[in-house]
């Protein structure tokens, strides 16, 4: 196993890992990064769960929004002007 | 992945045109099938505005495992989408990244279980290996990804994801408010995404940012 090889991968890998932490919200970060990797991907899997429930929620209130657009209201109208853009 | 305005707008653009292809603000078909299809918009715009990379690939495969969005991924991507899709079986690539990460992981759970009984490094180990695994299934094509790649593209898909729900609240927020507007104003150029630069920045740096972002002017 060539040791400078792995050193080179595994700064890598903590920069992955700091910057998985930098992502995630406000996480209690006591006496700096100092989360435990089973944490951090707890915290990960959560996050990334939360982020789906809210474009699922998300989803179903711009159908409700949409469906009582007619093509002349302004809604209607900004929709187009930013597809123009 | 730098989750910078371009890809903001190239998201927003492209939802909003599948958003039109299935028909959706012409307010037919129920409220579930509705809401599927401006998901189905969301999902897709998001892997488009972002290209190629593992995550986008899986989640597209994983989209057009249901007949009811074959069509629609049919018109949006086109010859892409024709083509087989590409799994990645690339885990005899890179070997030693597995072990490596494994053993940086497990290094980061025993510097804080250092004052515990020793057993418990061990079981950390274990605890990492089936978080690991639930989080394979979470970020799309994960489960035929090398330790590294799967932290490399969990940093990408969730910054994704974020846009993708800045993007659609800012949406849902210009569209109500106009509700309430005279709709005879003069119709203008409504900045939605004023925000720029990298999101990869410090924490202290993106909440001033965001205190500095101006307020959606009617």
């Amino acid at each position: 196993m060539s040791s400078r090889r792995s050193r080179v991968s595994e700064e890598e890998i903590n920069e992955l890992i700091s910057k998985l932490q930098s992502l995630l919200p406000e996480a209690r970060r006591r006496g700096g990064g100092r989360a435990s990797a089973a944490k951090l991907l707890k915290e990960t899997c959560n996050y990334i769960r939360s982020l789906n429930r809210e474009v699922d929620d998300l989803s179903g209130r711009l159908s409700a929004l949409m469906a009582t657009m007619d093509n002349n209201s302004a809604e209607a109208e900004i929709i187009r002007s930013l597809l123009r853009s | 992945m730098q989750a910078t305005k371009s890809f903001e707008q190239a998201f927003l653009k492209q939802m909003l045109l599948g958003i039109q292809l299935s028909a959706v603000s012409h307010g037919s078909g129920s409220l579930q099938e509705r809401k599927s299809a401006i998901k189905l918009s969301a999902d897709v715009a998001m892997a488009v505005a972002r290209g190629s990379k593992k995550w986008t690939r899986g989640l597209i495969a994983s989209l057009s495992k249901e007949e009811q969005n074959r069509s629609f991924l049919q018109f949006v991507l086109g010859k892409e989408f024709e083509r087989p899709a590409k799994i990645c079986h690339s885990s005899w690539k890179i070997p030693r990244s597995k072990n490596i990460v494994r053993r940086s992981l497990r290094f980061l759970s025993k510097r804080k279980s250092n004052i515990r009984a020793p057993n418990s490094s061990v079981l950390a180990g274990t605890l990492v290996e089936k978080r690991t695994q639930v989080l394979k299934r979470l970020v799309p094509g994960g489960q035929s990804m090398d330790a590294f790649s799967l932290l490399d593209e969990t940093l990408d898909y969730a910054a994704c994801l974020r846009a993708q729900v800045d993007v659609m609240q800012k949406l849902m927020t210009t569209l109500e408010a106009s509700k309430h507007s005279d709709a005879q104003r003069p119709k203008e150029k409504f900045h939605l995404l004023p925000m720029v630069g990298s999101w990869y920045s410090t924490r202290k740096g993106l909440r001033k940012r965001l205190s500095k972002r101006p307020k959606l002017t009617l």
